[in-house]
């Protein structure tokens, strides 16, 4: 993961101004603005509903903006559709390409849309993609998972500077997420692409993204690293392996800080006390009688931040 | 034109093209089974003497007074080309291979090549909302009117390669059971209706390969017309199911209507009305009184090109959501 600092001093990539979108009278996106630096991961999140996929259907063109603009590699996608286009490889929710068609047949089918060369990177991408073996069978008998990569290398085929990636995991097994999450790391690292990612999947934005955005009911609640988001918000929360445990919570409760310690079961409590208070605690715990078997930080998780920051809304 | 390749490239390997193809091929060898039965049925006498007969049996009816208006028109027209053929010593009836490619133009112009048209067209862009591959067909850096464009064309090539397909597998169908010659065989062509008389001062014969050519022709223009409206509701309906549905009922009531009420003039606006061109060329009786070729072509011209205008219009603008 990187630095805010390094980021900003790279190129940007995309920039979305202002989105706003209205069907009939109900605004679905509000406002919605971000930037992605080349070589930047960014998690867009929000439950159904939210606006997430009407924002990304704006950003690729889909979709025109009642207000607000998307560039993308200084050009706008409004006005300067080709050329801004040019510079991106998307997959936009289910990646099915053609099922009668075979994987090769299809890559050639969307190098053919790119300027020249493109079809030159087939073997390559392939490769990359492990789906050399199997290019030349139609998509129709590819397994979910196998549809999902060669979606990726269709993206990939124009060297893009940007991925725009609409549920990557959607549908993937376990070792299937792995592999997407690691190539997504690999092209964002070693290549420099900038890569927009939505997903539902909060565990891996965590694990993939830099920076991530939450959105719901169309505005932007939370932006920023994932790091400092996860800093930011109950990092300091404690685990007490303990007993007696209503003893310990008693204790506990004068030093805890943003609520009441929590019994979590025969002999664990829960509670938030800040770091320096930590060692006084642990004194008073022993002075009282209560047995301590171990301290563990309870980290938390962009799942904890996502439900507190859209009010507890399922994605 | 890579565009194009890729278009055709994808209507070629849809199992739907070879369905069509299966289509002519069943239809054309069931014709031809079902004429060698008839013909082979009725042992065949003088030509002459059948010609002769039959205009007898035609002015017998025609004196009768019982015939309808319209049937009464098209007993005289019969007469009138029976007799001619007769006068100049030809057999009205006699049926070969490419003759039977001749008809088939004929026949498959109002029903059966719209109905492949159709097959083809219906679903050349519903059919990408249905996979999801439009969000990435139009996201690649070629704009909506070229992705459009791309898909008519491809969609002309099909159709043309349809009416050739049909012509051919006529043909040789035809020609198993009649007979491969006669190309140069000559044809009267230019049957014209005056008014409600028919009118031979255009007659002319034109060898039959001449004919065919022109036959054809008009069938494909009246089917290219076909692909260009049902292109159109696979834009708007976004739903393969939906524009078929739409198109075949177009077709069912462009062949009853002109049946049901000869008498509803404003019918001849209709594009389906206007199909049959092919049979202005071997002097049937227009549907609609007063109806020409040129007329026909022009309306079918119009219904093309407003079809395509508002296709381009609304898949210009449309947001695609889904």
């Amino acid at each position: 993961m990187r630095s805010e600092a390094e980021r900003v001093s790279r190129p940007v990539v995309l920039s979305a101004e202002g989105l706003t979108k209205r069907f009939g009278k109900r605004e679905v996106v509000s406002d919605v603005s971000f930037e992605l630096a080349a070589g930047e991961v960014f998690g867009f999140l929000g439950p159904n509903g939210a606006g997430k996929t009407t924002t990304i259907r704006m950003l690729v063109g889909l979709a025109r903006p009642d207000r607000g603009r998307v560039t993308i590699g200084g050009f706008d996608v409004a006005r300067d559709f080709a050329k801004a286009m040019s510079r991106v490889g998307c997959i936009v929710e289910s990646t099915d390409l053609y099922p009668y068609l075979t994987g090769r047949e299809n890559l050639f089918h969307f190098a053919r849309m790119l300027p020249n060369g493109a079809e030159s990177r087939i073997p390559e991408l392939a490769r990359l993609v492990s789906l050399d073996g199997r290019l030349d069978d139609r998509v129709a008998t590819y397994s979910l998972g196998m549809r999902q990569r060669l979606g990726l290398a269709q993206a990939l085929l124009g060297a893009p500077d940007l991925l725009v990636l609409d549920e990557p995991a959607n549908g993937l097994d376990p070792a299937g997420i792995r592999e997407i999450r690691q190539l997504v790391r690999h092209l964002a690292v070693d290549r420099g692409i900038a890569i927009f990612v939505s997903s539902h999947l909060l565990s891996e934005v965590e694990q993939m993204c830099d920076r991530v955005a939450i959105i719901h009911r169309g505005r932007t609640l939370a932006m920023g690293p994932v790091r400092e988001l996860l800093e930011k918000r109950g990092a300091e929360r404690l685990v007490f392996r303990a007993q007696p445990a209503d003893r310990a919570a008693e204790v506990l409760a004068s030093f805890a800080r943003g609520g009441l310690p929590r019994l979590e079961g025969e002999e664990f409590v829960s509670s938030e006390v800040p770091r320096e208070k930590v060692p006084e605690a642990l004194a008073a715990l022993a002075a009282a009688g209560v047995l301590v078997f171990g301290v563990e930080r309870q980290s938390s998780t962009l799942e904890e931040i996502f439900l507190e920051v859209t009010g507890g809304e399922t994605v | 034109m890579p565009l194009v390749e890729n278009e055709i490239l994808k209507l070629l390997k849809r199992r739907r093209f070879r369905v069509a193809i299966l289509i002519l091929v069943a239809l054309s060898g069931l014709i031809v089974f079902a004429q060698t039965q008839a013909r082979d049925r009725r042992p065949r006498r003088d030509w002459r003497i059948e010609a002769q007969e039959r205009i007898a049996r035609m002015q017998n009816w025609e004196r009768s007074g019982r015939l309808p208006q319209t049937q009464l028109r098209w007993v005289r027209f019969e007469i009138a080309r029976t007799q001619y053929h007769l006068d100049r010593n030809m057999d009205p009836e006699a049926i070969s291979g490419p003759l039977f490619s001749r008809a088939f133009a004929n026949a498959s112009s109002y029903l059966l090549l719209p109905l492949l048209a159709i097959l083809f067209a219906a679903d050349i862009v519903s059919s990408e909302f249905a996979q999801g591959t439009i969000k990435l067909l139009l996201t690649r850096p070629v704009g909506r009117a070229r992705v459009l464009s791309s898909k008519f064309a491809a969609l002309a090539v099909a159709i043309t390669l349809t009416v050739m397909l049909g012509g051919l597998v006529a043909y040789l169908f035809g020609g198993l059971a009649f007979g491969y010659r006669g190309w140069g065989a000559p044809v009267l062509s230019g049957f014209r209706i005056a008014g409600d008389t028919f009118d031979p001062a255009g007659v002319r014969a034109l060898p039959l390969w001449e004919d065919a050519l022109l036959a054809f022709g008009l069938a494909w223009y009246a089917t290219l017309a076909v692909g260009a409206i049902a292109f159109l509701t696979s834009v708007v309906l976004r739903s393969t199911a939906a524009a078929m549905g739409t198109m075949l009922a177009a077709l069912i009531a462009g062949t009853i209507l002109p049946r049901v009420a000869p008498s509803w003039e404003a019918q001849r606006y209709l594009f389906v009305t206007n199909l049959p061109l092919p049979d202005y060329y071997s002097g049937s009786p227009p549907p609609i009184t007063g109806m020409t070729l040129p007329f026909s072509v022009v309306v079918l011209a119009i219904w093309a090109l407003a079809a395509a205008g508002v296709a381009y219009a609304v898949f210009l603008r449309r947001d695609v959501l889904a």
